[in-house]
C-alpha cells in the first residue's frame, strides 16, 4: 500500500484551521457554528469563522479520546442511548480536554434539521451553555422527495432572513462580489471532491473510503476557501494519476465493497488494516457522497440552497436504495457493509430494509454491523473483525 | 349510568381500541385512518368522514418489529411496527405518520415498506414554532392533508364539514378538561388512571359517541380522600410503562398538570371558530405546549417549562423520558437544572417497557415521593 502524498498537508491544514479559528475574536472576526446542510459561503463572504462541532467531535473519536470525554457528559445526565458526538463534545467542553484546544466560543449557533433532528437539540445545548443566540434552518422533507412549493418558501425565506442576523452578528455587511468569489470557490471545491469520490470507480480504485474520511476536514469545514481547493487540486492529480498508472490503494484488490453510514472514528486505521490485509477495498460510501454536490451558482444561491436541503439531501429510504443501486454498478461492487450506528438514528434506522431491497434488486449480499461512529463502548473491534470476516466468506464462496 | 358502569366504555376502548373501531366501520362503511402521536390533526380525518385513532406503540411487547428497525428506537415507533406485524391494525385504511424526529422520519418509509397496501401520509410539521412562516406552511400543509384525505375517502372538502368537526373536538377537549380538574379536587373518585383513561380512548372512539359517555359520568359524586396526595407535573410523550398511573394514585402522587401528548397538553387548547377553519387549526397547533421534538429559542424552552411547572403548583416534577429518544434526552438535563436552582426536586424516568421493570420504577417513585412530602409544610 503506497500512501497517498497529498494527505500528508492535512495535519497543517488542520492546524491551521484551528489557530486562525481561536485567533478570530483578537483579529475582529465572529464565530458561527454550523453543520452541514447550512449556507456556509454566506459566512466566508461576511468575514465571519465557521466552526463544526462535528468536526471537533469526529476528531476526538478518532483520536481515541471519547472515553475520556464522554462520561462527562453523561454524569449531566446526558445518556449513553444519545448521538455520541454531542456527548464528545459538552464533555470536552466540561473537561477542558480536546484535541484542538477545545473550541472558540461562538456568536452565533446556525443548524439546519435537514440533516438530522439530534443537530437542533444539541445546538439548543451549545446555545444556553454560552449564551448566545440560535438559528434553526428548518427543513420539512417530504415523504418521497415530492415538490413541495409551500416548503421551498418556507426554507428560502428562513436562508434569506439569515443574512440579516448574520450581517448583525458580525458587523459587516454582505458584499455581493465576494460574495459571489466565494461561491465560486466553494463550488469549485465541491467538483474537486466529488471528481475524487468518482475516482474510485477505477479498477484498482485509487483511494480506499478510509482515506476519504480523513480527507474530509477541508470540505466539511473550509468549502470556500483557496486553502479547500488547493488541498483537493493536488490530491485529485495524484489520484488521477495513479488511475492513469494503474496503482491501486491495495496491492491485491479482491473485494470492492460499500461502506453505508458514518465511519467508526476510532477504529479508522485497524479496520483499514484488517480489510486491506484481506484484499478488501472500500470503494465507496454514501457519507462522502453526502458532501458532495454541494456547490451552489451565483445566479440566486438562496434557489440553490432550498433545492439542496430539501431535495437533493432529502436522503429517503427509497432514494437510498436506487442510489446504493446505482452505485453497485458504477463501482462494480462486491458487497455493502452496512455500519448500524447506534449513535445516529437518522441514517441507521431504515438499514435492515435497505439492505433486503439493495440485495433484493442487485444479488449483492451486505452484511449490518452493529456499532457507534464514536463511542468505542458500545462496540468490540474483535465481534466486527468476526462478521467481516464471515462475510468475505460469503464472497469468496459466491465466486 | 353511574358508579363503575359509567366507566365501562372508556375501559372497553382502551382495552380493544380496533373492535371498537371495526364496529364504527361495519356500522358506518367509513374508513380508518390510523395517526401516530403527536398533533396529528384529528379534526381533518373526521371532516373528511374517517374514523380516527391514535396509534400508541409504547407498551408493545414483541420480536417481530426487530427484523425492520434497529432496538435502539424508541418503543413508540417500535411497537407501532410491532403492532402492524402482528395484524393488531389490519383495520386501518390509513396510517398518518408525524414528522416530529428522525425516528418518525425513518418510521414512515419503513412503514410504507412493511404496510404497502395502506394509504399512508407523512405530516411534516415545522419545527421552528417561533419562526412566523411557519405557520404560512403549516396552513399548506394541513390543506394538502385535508385533500389527501378526502381523496381516500371521497368525501368532497367542505370548509363547513371541518368547522363543524372542530366545534365537536372543541366540546370534547372542554369535557375532558372538566375531568382533568375533577382528578385534582376528587382525587378518591377521578383517579389519575380513570382520568387518563377518557383522555386515551377520546383518541380512539368516535368522537361523538365519547362525548356522550362523558355526559353520563357521576360528575356530582363526593367522596372524602383520605390520603394525602402530592401534586407532580409530568413531563413526556404518553403514559408508559402501562400502570405508571395506577401506581401514582396509590402512592399518592397527584397529577396536576402534564405535557403528554395523550394527556393534558391534548385539551388545554381550543380551537375556536374565528375565521377559516385551517387557519384555526394552524393557530391552535402553534400555541400547543412544544413537544421535545420542537423548537424555539433554546433558553425560551427552559424558562416556558419552568413557568408552566410554577404555575401548576406541582411540588416536584417527573419525566417521563421514551429510552432512544434524542430530542427528550437532550433537553432534559438544562429542564432540570432549572427546576434545581427554582428548588424544585425531579425525577428521570427511562419510559420504555422493554427491560424496566414497573417494580424497579415503584422503588424509585416511592423514594422520589417520600423526598418530596417531607418538605411539605
Ligand atoms: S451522527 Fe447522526 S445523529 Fe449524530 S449529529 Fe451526525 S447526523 Fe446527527
Ligand atoms: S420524539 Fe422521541 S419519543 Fe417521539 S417518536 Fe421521536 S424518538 Fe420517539
Amino acid at each position: 500500500m503506497q500512501p497517498i502524498q497529498a494527505l500528508k498537508h492535512l495535519k497543517t491544514i488542520t492546524a491551521q484551521y484551528f489557530s486562525s479559528a481561536h485567533m478570530a475574536k483578537r483579529n475582529n472576526k465572529a464565530i458561527v457554528y454550523l453543520n452541514v446542510f447550512t449556507p456556509v459561503e454566506l459566512f466566508y463572504a461576511l468575514d465571519m469563522v465557521p466552526v463544526y462541532p462535528e468536526n471537533h467531535a469526529a476528531i476526538i473519536g478518532a483520536r481515541k479520546m471519547s472515553q475520556e470525554v464522554s462520561p462527562a457528559a453523561e454524569n449531566l445526565g446526558y445518556s449513553m442511548d444519545l448521538c455520541s458526538y454531542p456527548r464528545c463534545d459538552i464533555g470536552s467542553f466540561v473537561m477542558r480536554l480536546s484535541p484542538t484546544w477545545g473550541l472558540p466560543k461562538p456568536d452565533l449557533l446556525v443548524g439546519s434539521n435537514g440533516q438530522c433532528g439530534t443537530i437542533t437539540k444539541w445546538f439548543e445545548v451549545l446555545s444556553r451553555m454560552y449564551e448566545v443566540p440560535m438559528v434553526l434552518i428548518d427543513v420539512p422533507h417530504s415523504g418521497n422527495g415530492e415538490r413541495d412549493p409551500a416548503a421551498e418558501r418556507y426554507v428560502r425565506s428562513q436562508l434569506e432572513d439569515l443574512v440579516g442576523v448574520a450581517e448583525g452578528i458580525s458587523g459587516n455587511s454582505l458584499d455581493q462580489d465576494k460574495f459571489k468569489e466565494t461561491i465560486r470557490i466553494s463550488q469549485e471545491a465541491s467538483r474537486l471532491w466529488t471528481r475524487m469520490l468518482e475516482l474510485g470507480t477505477a479498477d484498482p480504485a485509487p483511494m480506499t473510503v478510509f482515506d476519504q474520511f480523513v480527507a474530509m476536514f477541508p470540505i466539511v469545514s473550509q468549502r470556500g476557501t483557496q486553502e479547500a481547493v488547493d488541498f483537493y487540486s493536488e490530491l485529485v492529480n495524484e489520484l488521477e494519476e495513479r488511475v492513469a498508472n494503474k496503482v491501486g490503494a491495495l496491492d491485491n484488490e479482491r473485494y470492492r465493497l460499500f461502506w453505508d453510514n458514518l465511519p467508526i472514528w476510532p477504529e479508522l486505521r485497524p479496520l483499514s488494516s484488517f480489510l486491506g490485509e484481506r484484499g478488501a477495498g472500500l470503494v465507496a460510501s454514501i457519507y462522502t457522497w453526502a458532501w458532495s454536490r454541494l456547490g451552489v451558482g451565483e445566479d440566486d444561491p438562496f434557489a440553490d440552497w432550498t433545492e439542496q436541503y430539501l431535495y437533493t439531501f432529502n436522503f429517503h429510504m427509497s432514494k437510498r436504495i436506487d442510489m446504493y443501486v446505482e452505485l453497485a454498478k458504477r463501482y462494480n461492487l462486491h458487497g455493502f457493509l452496512y455500519h448500524s450506528n447506534r449513535s445516529c438514528k437518522y441514517i441507521s434506522q431504515d438499514i435492515p430494509e435497505v439492505r433486503a431491497a439493495v440485495t433484493e434488486r442487485t444479488g449483492i449480499p451486505g452484511v449490518i454491523l452493529e456499532a457507534d461512529h464514536n463511542d468505542p463502548r458500545l462496540y468490540t473491534v474483535a465481534s466486527l473483525e468476526r462478521q467481516i470476516d464471515s462475510f468475505l466468506d460469503l464472497l469468496a464462496q459466491k465466486r | 349510568m353511574n358508579g363503575e358502569h359509567a366507566w365501562k366504555p372508556f375501559r372497553e376502548t382502551v382495552d380493544a381500541p380496533m373492535e371498537r373501531a371495526r364496529a364504527w366501520k361495519e356500522q358506518t362503511g367509513g374508513k380508518v385512518i390510523g395517526h401516530l402521536l403527536p398533533d396529528v390533526p384529528e379534526e381533518i380525518i373526521h371532516a373528511a368522514g374517517a374514523l380516527p385513532t391514535a396509534v400508541e406503540g409504547a407498551g408493545t411487547q414483541g420480536t417481530q418489529a426487530q427484523a425492520h428497525i434497529p432496538g435502539y428506537t424508541c418503543s413508540h415507533a417500535m411497537g407501532a411496527i410491532e403492532q402492524g406485524m402482528r395484524h393488531d391494525l389490519d383495520i386501518l385504511d390509513g396510517m398518518i405518520i408525524p414528522y416530529v424526529c428522525d425516528t418518525t422520519r425513518n418510521l414512515f418509509h419503513i412503514w410504507n415498506h412493511c404496510f404497502p397496501n395502506k394509504s399512508n401520509e407523512f405530516l411534516r410539521l415545522p419545527k421552528r414554532l417561533d419562526y412566523p412562516g411557519a405557520a404560512e406552511y403549516l396552513k399548506a400543509e394541513f390543506s394538502r392533508l385535508a385533500d389527501s384525505l378526502c381523496n381516500i375517502t371521497g368525501r368532497p372538502r367542505d370548509d363547513e364539514d371541518l368547522a363543524a368537526s372542530i366545534a365537536l373536538y372543541d366540546r370534547s377537549r372542554a369535557a375532558l378538561r372538566n375531568a382533568y380538574r375533577k382528578q385534582r379536587e376528587q382525587p378518591a373518585v377521578w383517579t389519575s388512571e380513570r382520568v387518563q383513561t377518557l383522555f386515551k380512548s377520546a383518541a380512539k372512539a368516535p368522537r361523538e359517541d365519547h362525548l356522550r359517555w362523558m355526559e353520563a359520568l357521576p360528575w356530582d359524586e363526593q367522596s372524602q380522600d383520605a390520603m394525602q396526595r402530592v401534586p407532580i407535573y409530568v413531563r413526556g410523550k404518553v403514559w408508559d410503562p402501562p400502570g405508571i398511573l395506577d401506581l401514582f394514585d396509590k402512592i399518592g402522587l397527584l397529577v396536576v398538570e402534564d405535557e403528554m401528548t395523550t394527556g393534558y397538553r391534548g385539551v388545554a387548547t381550543d380551537a375556536g371558530s374565528d375565521g377559516d377553519p385551517i387557519d384555526v387549526l394552524v393557530r391552535r397547533h402553534l400555541s400547543l405546549t412544544p413537544y421535545t421534538g420542537y423548537h424555539q429559542q433554546p433558553d425560551k424552552l427552559v424558562s416556558g417549562f419552568l413557568e408552566r411547572v410554577q404555575g401548576s403548583g406541582a411540588q416536584g416534577v417527573i419525566f417521563l423520558n421514551p429510552k432512544f429518544c434524542e430530542a427528550a434526552g437532550f433537553d432534559t438535563p438544562d429542564f432540570q437544572k432549572a427546576l434545581e436552582n427554582a428548588g424544585i426536586p425531579s425525577l428521570v424516568l427511562e419510559s420504555s417497557s422493554r427491560g424496566v421493570s414497573l417494580e424497579q420504577i415503584r422503588v424509585r417513585v416511592e423514594a422520589f415521593r417520600e423526598m418530596i412530602a417531607e418538605d411539605l409544610p
